[in-house]
């Protein structure tokens, strides 16, 4: 019975870590680029919701709001300065080390913002349901709804829209897509938001669970999201669900059966382990074997 | 003809560092002309091509369709302004399919555009029938929904045709359309062509199967080293010295031209 309850946190949980992955392999996907400053993007949000809480009505939904809205606005600034001016070029280096640069300006905005280094982030309080001997804990339960409804708006603009169509195609070849006439700096612009949009609500849903802000948010966000979607695929939108969930369902039993001290050492073990023997992540494509770091594109 | 013509370019020119890929080139073609832009290979035709559709900016010199000046637009602009292209080298979005190739790249027809929230997230449904009627006129009515990577060689040029003719252009530069086909495909595409005639199409024709240019067009410029160096119809320019020069270093092989 622990086993199985232990496994069902950690997938529910799992299920915001999903999130923080395909914002991730959203921008990778389309840009080929990492984008450091994701998790600070996402910091951003959180922070600005916390300070307007007092002018913000609303409770849990204003800080929604704010988070995600706050989110999107800061990847929209990373992608201005760090993607649009590389547009087209080779060379993936200027890019990242842009959002290195980037990662440290918004985590020092958002330190601004949270002057007393621990703030109280507004939980949302529903029962934890009981069921067959499983207590389920609300919050994790709603992480789950939430990814839910997220995964499958993602999907549904991605294959259901021309805009998504559009997103497909400059992410296989940018050149004819500005070439036919495709607004390729404005679909940039929509894919930072979007993966704000996804990270902004993943963030939302850890910080009310956890009941607090820290600046350390922000990096610990990009390492989760980094790993998460490096266990799935790189550039995998379903590797990304995936290296979600097991990357929740493995710290769970790390931490119920080691203790949380292991956690981390687990977790990047993991990584460790499966950068080794599939080298493009689980749902990638084997990277020495085809020459090309992700053919699976979303 | 007294009308002024669709495109008119003038004084055309660019430099790369010291190379003169196009330099004091001059062209004006009439709404439904099929125009021919042949020479030797790095003579300047596939740079003439780049720089209608805005790839890099010309050196200098002015390029206008329809007077409006085409040449500090971005290449989106040119395509609102109705200019359309297709690549030397084949490149289909692969692994969308024939279908999805062809949406990429619509556009509705002048007058009739929607607003850019109806442009990307609107149903497709209404031009459903349109995009069909396109996948029939290249052939490709039965590959609607196969990926273009899976399509054979003959077929991926006719769909690059049909996308370049999505955007319902008013120009459409075609660059080295047959390059690669067997005879029986520039057969077909030399139909295709003259179809496109009787649309009342304009097409620029950049190409060196000389059988295709020679039956399809109906005025040809020839560069040389980045000038033009004859212009006339195609039997003026068979018998054209200067161009057998050209093509041949010397005026005796009289034949091999056309």
């Amino acid at each position: 019975m622990d086993f199985l309850q232990t496994s069902i946190d950690g997938l529910l949980f799992g299920s915001a870590y999903a999130l923080l992955a395909l914002g991730f392999s959203l921008i990778f996907g389309i840009m080929k680029r990492i984008n450091l400053a994701y998790g600070s993007s996402l910091l951003f949000g959180g922070a600005l919701a916390v300070w307007l809480e007092p002018f913000l009505g609303g409770g849990a939904l204003g800080l929604l709001l704010v988070t995600v809205f706050g989110a999107a606005v800061a990847g929209i600034y990373v992608e201005r300065l760090c993607f649009s001016p590389h547009l087209g070029k080779t060379g993936t280096m200027a890019s990242m080390i842009a959002t290195f640069a980037i990662w440290m300006q918004l985590d020092e905005i958002s330190s601004q913002l949270l002057p007393q280094r621990t703030h109280g982030f507004a939980g949302i309080d529903i029962e934890a349901i009981s069921f067959a001997g499983i207590i389920l804990r609300s919050d994790h339960v709603l992480h789950f709804w939430v990814a839910v409804l997220a995964i499958g708006a993602l999907y549904w603009t991605l294959y259901r829209t021309r805009f998504g169509l559009l997103l497909r195609a400059s992410a296989d070849d940018p050149e004819i897509a500005y070439l036919l006439g495709g607004r390729v700096g404005l679909l940039g612009v929509a894919t930072f938001a979007i993966a704000g949009f996804l990270g902004g609500t993943a963030a939302f849903l850890i910080l009310s669970s956890d009941g607090q802000i820290t600046p350390h948010f922000g990096l610990w966000s990009t390492f989760k999201g980094l790993v998460a979607m490096m266990l799935g695929g790189v550039g995998s939108l379903p590797g990304a669900i995936v290296g979600g969930l097991l990357l929740g369902f493995a710290e769970a039993h790390v931490t119920f059966y080691l203790g949380a001290e292991f956690r981390d050492i687990l977790t990047f073990g993991l990584l460790l382990l499966i950068l080794v023997l599939r080298p493009g992540g689980l749902m990638g494509v084997d990277v020495y074997r085809t020459g090309r770091l992700a053919t699976e594109r979303i | 003809m007294g009308l002024a013509p669709m495109l008119r370019i003038t004084g055309l020119a660019k430099y790369f560092g010291g190379v003169r890929a196009v330099d004091g080139l001059d062209i004006q073609i009439d709404k439904g002309e099929i125009f021919g832009l042949i020479g030797p290979n790095g003579s300047g035709k596939s740079t003439t091509v780049n720089l209608i559709c805005g790839v890099f900016p010309q050196t200098s010199g002015t390029i206008e369709l329809d007077n409006v000046d085409l040449g500090k637009m971005a290449p989106h602009q040119r395509i609102e302004s109705g200019v359309s292209r297709t690549f030397q080298n084949i490149r289909l979005f692969g692994e969308l399919t024939v279908w999805q190739n062809l949406w990429v790249a619509w556009r509705d027809a002048p007058g009739h555009e929607t607003n850019w929230l109806v442009n990307w997230f609107g149903s497709p449904a209404d031009r459903q029938h349109e995009i069909q009627k396109l996948l029939e006129f290249s052939g490709l009515g039965d590959h609607s929904d196969k990926p273009a990577n899976s399509l054979s060689f003959g077929e991926q040029r006719q769909l690059e045709l049909a996308r370049a003719m999505a955007s319902k252009p008013k120009l459409i530069l075609l660059d080295e359309p047959a390059a690669g086909m067997n005879s029986e495909e520039v057969a077909d595409l030399k139909e295709r062509i003259l179809t496109m005639k009787e649309l009342g199409m304009t097409v620029l024709l950049v190409e060196h199967v000389m059988d295709l240019v020679m039956s399809v067009t109906d005025r040809i410029t020839v560069l040389n080293f980045g000038k033009p160096i004859a212009e006339g119809t195609p039997v003026e320019i068979q018998n054209n010295e200067a161009v057998q020069e050209a093509y041949f270093g010397s005026a005796k092989n009289v034949e091999a031209g056309a």
